[in-house]
């Protein structure tokens, strides 16, 4: 009698079944009315192929000097002047620091956008913009981290194209960023726990470096995990709740994936560095964040679709041995002492590799790496011989992934100061990202309160983007 | 009365229908060309009524500001848009149709209504009817609700536009039809198609005004297979009804052990000892699951548990409010629970609250909300039910609050003022800490700025009142006569949908604090019973929990057929949630009977009965495995005044924690010890067992589970590891993780 309407309904929680499956592809995600609400939005694919399946992007916390890097200006007067003297690179006219002859030699992969501007002068402010590509409500110094505010790219990717890969879509490390409290924008914020990146504060330096999720206490065996498995679904097969309910079959999948995970070798040997030969190693530099890049790659090769690598914890800029790009000369410390003995020496060593290494294995055309921190520099050298924040004016590097290299995109005035042409934003940058990694960049997400936002809130840069 | 002739075969041709009452002679702008840009969709948040427009086109959204669109049409760019001397070649009528590319694609056809529309209206010489003689009074759109049964279902819903003057005019044609499960489609004319079963909304708009349409579209079936299920009280008479309505049958009651279950989770957020479960399932009085329910609310766990929840909605948090104040505010919120204070006069004290914040605890609501906008929101969502955020730029696009509605409300809250005695905050440059007595009290003076008009707002009341704000009087005292007031059932509404959202675990209105005419309560009656009851008791918390919890509705079982989201939406059957993050680590903690430690408590304090969100721990101390267990299992930072900040999704790193995390290990482990008790004080492996069994699933092992246990202990020699692995598997089953 109920026949013909259990027919009906069966065929509807097969396709709830179906979505389930699917919506647990992605690592920490398991939220199936976002998987729904994300696949409704159905990203015009004809309108933005995927060129980019992964993005690897590079943050350089407290703010590298734009003026002394890669928009410098050798005809300023002296006290704008950098110290610092040009030398060509591989693109024809393009002339880059001194202290960065490696990068030099593969600007012809890079695209420079030279007129990125925004108004935020504090740390966290402004690095909330740049890692959301979103404008923060105000430009506090300790900005809080409210849970209306915007999830960072990766969990953004997660929540609108999760991978398929088995692997995380968005991994982050080796530290969560702040600056005296903690940045916002490196979490999912609204979009839920589910998408949160995998976030790693192991040093991939350190010799045992591995994903602590992965480590099992010393009492368990792999045997006795099996072992214990085996008796929960035993239990979970008397109560019945598989079969009713949605959230109970969510749940049991989290297990499967967690037990293989333990279990078997895939996401283990992503995360493992030693397997890599000790002359790649050596290539990348045995540095954190040399590691961390060298990571970077074996996690976009694995299927990781976006990988956040911090280059400091704090934004530093008073040391030659650590700490991000805040170089303001404190404490009788000098921007020209502290980039050319330790931030140069490491992104010269590291950038290039990186870009080569995916190069030679094919993987360069499939991978945007993106090089941004939060603002430029001062293009007035101050009374320390350093430079202040600038958030005015700043230069973005974009290299893989459908970019086509040895491109540049707008200018800077005659001292760096401001954008003379082109003037573009964080946003523009989060919109090219998404945009050639095939998504629409006015794909809508919803916030706590179900407000319909954009995921960015700008253009795709098309002149940068190569042909086909 | 001249009818335009080109309309009615238009209309009677594409939508089968019956000519209108009324036509206007002329084209207006306000009630046919802007019909136009709403029903081809030009003026949505993702076309051209975004903020920033659409290549370089902006139009008010969704149509809120027909003066603005006007001049954007005629007049931006010297009126490139529109060519009156020849219509047909106007940007307006190119660019939808894709005569010239149009990124939006294509909207309408040529010669389509839509079309004809415009063409006629320009070849007026594009006039704007900018005071209208009649307006737009009312729209009414039947039917209102309607439940389908059987295969490809249809429904032909037909809107009618009533004007000021009296007159009416059939808009089915005209008006936007948006669903919002997307179970249906619906036609250019109205009419909703099934594509999957279920029940959804569809909301129907006509230019300012909008109005839901329920519509079920369920199998075929008998309804003389509807089992009539013996009613308790007024809960059961309304959810029956419904289930009834919709051919649905009500699930069997549950077992008193999983009554129990639910009810200690639900009511005091642990778990029943396996004493507690032993003598309550063997009780043979007939009323024992009512004694049972009285018995809970007495407890002091209700008190500690609802101040947990009642805390995370007011953003009890120790950055805004200091640890001081985090236990005090918790304090009085636990008191207001343990005594049973009539939700009135708790909402009451809140909004009427100042004085100094450790002193008048209540107080401490407007120090956690440190500006009038901020007060205004939250007010509006924790009383009222209602989010207003988004009449704060534009007016609210799916319900009736105008940006005049958010300014005025915004300004009864804009005199609160602070004084700061000696802020001690620990790092000078975060504006968002406070540490120290603060004082709230009212500034004789203030008002928001409407960021509309720029001109000083002047105070209302949200809703239908006649009453009228006097912006010289105080200001809140006036606000916390008005909201608990008999002028005001919304507020009544609102509570009663908390708590039983609180105890079912789905709204009557979801989200529960989204009132809006577009998001109708899934059973109306329902809503309305128990908001009477709720009223009549004087706003008595217990008895509305009394009455829910005795309900059949609330005691029914799950069952094993997998459950439909209808089902869940209507009560036929129990919500399946995990349980939140405290309730995991309080049951965890006290079925291995190993004490979890939080950094700032006393050992022995429970998850639930934590006050704040993070104690003051010494510069770089990591916060303890127990902290970084509930903020993995979604505890909120308290930051939102939203049911929504609490999280419940499940995650790969909860399970991780849950399978191999150290703190669980340790837990495990630390069990060990208290399983060699049991073995050693002569129990035989059997019986313990048992006892893990009542102390952790509220029940006893079955056959094949004893058989399963026993051989796995057996295979060592000694049997503790073999029964730690036993409660492994237990508090990581679905059964344990899941409320059901």
């Amino acid at each position: 009698m109920l026949g013909e309407r259990n027919h009906l309904w069966d065929i509807r929680s097969l396709l709830r079944r179906d979505v389930l499956r699917i919506g647990g592809a992605g690592f920490l995600g398991l939220t199936i009315p976002k998987f729904l609400s994300a696949s409704n939005q159905g990203a015009d694919e004809a309108a933005w192929p995927v060129r980019a399946k992964s993005v690897i992007f590079l943050f350089q916390f407290g703010g590298p000097s734009h003026v002394d890097l890669f928009d410098m200006k050798p005809d300023a007067p002296d006290g704008i002047r950098s110290q610092f003297s040009p030398i060509g690179t591989s693109v024809p006219g393009l002339s880059i620091c001194e202290h960065l002859p490696k990068t030099a030699k593969v600007m012809d992969r890079v695209a420079l956008v030279r007129s990125v501007h925004h108004t935020m002068k504090n740390h966290n402010s402004a690095s909330y913009h740049a890692l959301t590509g979103v404008t923060p409500p105000l430009d506090d110094q300790r900005l809080r981290k409210l849970p209306d505010l915007y999830p960072a790219y990766g969990s953004v990717v997660d929540n609108v194209a999760p991978a398929h890969s088995g692997m995380p879509t968005f991994v982050s490390y080796p530290y969560v960023i702040g600056d005296g409290s903690e940045t916002p924008g490196q979490d999912s914020s609204f979009l839920g726990k589910g998408f949160d990146p995998l976030l790693i504060t192991q040093d991939p330096n350190e010799p045992h470096f591995q994903l602590p999720e992965l480590s099992i206490p010393a009492n368990l065996s792999h045997d006795r995990l099996t072992d214990r498995r085996r008796m929960q679904q035993l239990i979970n097969r008397q109560s019945r709740l598989l079969e009713s309910s949605a959230e109970a079959q969510g749940l049991d999948e989290t297990y499967e994936k967690v037990l293989s995970m333990l279990t078997a070798p895939k996401v283990r040997e992503a995360f493992d560095l030693s397997q890599e030969p000790d002359q790649v190693r050596e290539s990348y530099g045995r540095t954190t964040y040399g590691q961390g890049c060298l990571l970077a790659r074996r996690l976009v090769e694995a299927g990781v679709k976006f990988v956040n690598v911090y280059f400091s914890k704090g934004i530093g800029g008073q040391s030659t041995t650590i700490g991000g790009w805040d170089t303001h000369g404190f404490n009788n410390t000098r921007m020209y002492k502290i980039l050319p003995e330790f931030h140069l020496p490491i992104t010269d060593q590291t950038l290039p590799t990186l870009l080569l290494d995916l190069e030679s294995r094919g993987l360069l055309d499939e991978t945007l790496v993106v090089w941004m921190g939060e603002f430029g520099r001062s293009p007035k050298i101050n009374g320390a011989v350093s430079r202040d924040h600038w958030p005015s004016c700043n230069t973005v590097l974009l290299a893989g992934g459908g970019i086509r290299g040895g491109s540049i995109y707008g200018a800077s005035d005659k001292h760096g100061a401001y954008p003379e042409r082109d003037p573009t934003t964080f946003g523009d940058i989060a919109a090219t990202m998404y945009a050639l990694m095939g998504i629409d960049p006015e794909t809508q997400i919803y916030d706590r309160l179900n407000r319909p936002l954009p995921i960015a809130n700008g253009r795709p840069i098309r002149p940068i983007i190569g042909q086909g | 009365m001249r009818v335009l002739h080109i309309f009615i075969p238009i209309l009677m041709t594409l939508a089968g229908l019956i000519p209108c009452d009324t036509f206007a002679d002329e084209i207006s702008f306000r009630n046919d060309v802007m019909a136009v840009f709403a029903k081809a969709g030009c003026n949505q948040g993702v076309c051209h009524g975004n903020k920033f427009g659409k290549g370089g086109f902006l139009l008010s959204l969704r149509g809120q500001d027909p003066s603005f669109d006007f001049l954007s049409v005629t007049r931006e760019f010297d009126g490139r848009r529109i060519n009156t001397q020849d219509p047909a070649q106007s940007l307006l009528l190119l660019k939808p149709t894709m005569q010239v590319e149009h990124l939006g694609g294509k909207r309408f056809q040529v010669d389509s209504l839509e079309y004809q529309i415009l063409l006629r209206w320009l070849e007026a010489d594009a006039p704007h009817d900018a005071q209208l003689e009649s307006p737009l009074a009312k729209l009414d759109v039947q039917p209102a609700e309607k439940t389908i049964f059987g295969a490809e279902g249809q429904v032909q819903l037909r809107a009618t536009a009533c004007f000021s003057d009296g007159t009416t005019r059939d808009v089915t044609r005209l008006a936007v039809y948006e669903p919002v499960e997307q179970i249906v489609t619906v036609t250019v004319d109205g009419i909703v198609q099934q594509e999957a079963f279920g029940e959804t909304t569809v909301i129907v708009r006509y230019l300012d005004r909008q109005l839901p349409v329920r519509l079920a579209f369920l199998p075929d079936s008998d309804d003389s297979n509807w089992n009539k299920t013996p009613s308790t009280n007024i809960v059961d008479d309304h959810v029956f009804a419904k289930l009834k309505q919709l051919r649905l049958n009500p699930a069997p009651p549950a077992s008193d052990e999983v009554f129990l279950r639910r009810a200690f989770l639900d009511l005091i957020g642990l778990l029943p000892t396996s004493t507690e479960a032993r003598q309550f399932v063997s009780d043979d009085q007939p009323d024992k699951r009512e004694q049972l329910i009285d018995e809970l609310l007495d407890r002091q766990e209700y008190a500690d548990f609802w101040a947990l929840k009642w805390s995370d909605l007011l953003r009890n948090e120790e950055k805004s409010l200091d640890r001081k104040g985090v236990e005090n505010f918790h304090q009085w919120i636990k008191q207001a629970f343990a005594e049973n204070m009539p939700m009135d006069r708790f909402v009451r004290e809140l909004i009427s609250s100042r004085g100094s914040t450790y002193h008048h605890p209540a107080a401490n609501y407007y120090r956690a909300l440190r500006d009038p906008l901020t007060r205004a929101e939250s007010s509006a969502q924790l009383f009222l039910g209602i989010r207003l955020q988004c009449a704060k730029c534009h007016n609210h696009p799916f319900d009736r609050w105008t940006q005049d509605d958010y300014y005025g409300w915004a300004n009864l809250f804009s005199q609160v003022n602070y004084k700061l005695f000696d802020n001690t905050r620990k790092d000078r440059l975060d504006k968002n800490e406070f540490i120290g007595e603060q004082v709230v009290y009212m500034l004789p003076k203030g008002n928001v700025t409407h960021a509309q008009t720029g001109q000083s707002a002047s105070s209302r009341f949200l809703g239908d009142t006649e009453i009228a704000v006097d912006d010289d009087a105080d200001r809140l005292l006036q606000l916390s006569d008005w909201i608990v007031s008999q002028e005001n059932r919304q507020f009544a509404r609102s509570q009663v949908n908390r708590i039983w959202y609180q105890l079912i675990g789905r709204g009557i209105v979801e989200p529960i604090d989204d009132f809006r005419i577009t998001n109708p309560p899934s059973n109306p009656a329902l809503l309305e019973a128990l908001t009477d009851y709720f009223i009549e008791s004087g706003f008595d918390v217990r008895a509305m929990i009394h009455l829910i919890m005795n309900s059949q509705t609330y005691q029914a079982s799950l069952g094993n057929r997998p459950v439909e989201p209808i089902e869940v939406e209507n009560y036929a059957r129990p919500v399946v949630r995990r349980l939140s993050a405290e309730q995991i680590l309080d049951a965890v903690s006290q079925v291995t009977g190993q004490p979890v430690s939080f950094n700032g408590f006393p050992a022995g304090m429970r998850a639930s009965q934590l006050p704040g969100v993070r104690a003051i721990r010494p510069r770089d101390q990591q916060p303890s495995p127990g902290d970084q267990f509930l903020v993995t299992f979604g505890k909120p930072q308290r930051l939102q005044t939203c049911e929504c900040e609490r999280s419940n999704e499940t995650t790969l790193s909860q399970t991780f924690q849950m399978v191999s995390g150290p703190l669980m290990n340790e837990l495990l482990s630390g069990s060990a010890t208290q399983i060699e008790l049991l073995i050693s004080s002569g129990r035989s492996v059997h019986e313990i067992i048992v006892e893990l069994y009542w102390t952790t699933l509220t029940r006893a092992p079955t056959n094949e589970e004893i058989n399963m246990a026993i051989a796995h202990c057996q295979e060592a020699a000694d049997s503790e590891p073999g029964l730690e692995d036993l409660l492994w598997a237990l508090v990581n089953s679905n059964e344990f993780l899941l409320r059901h």
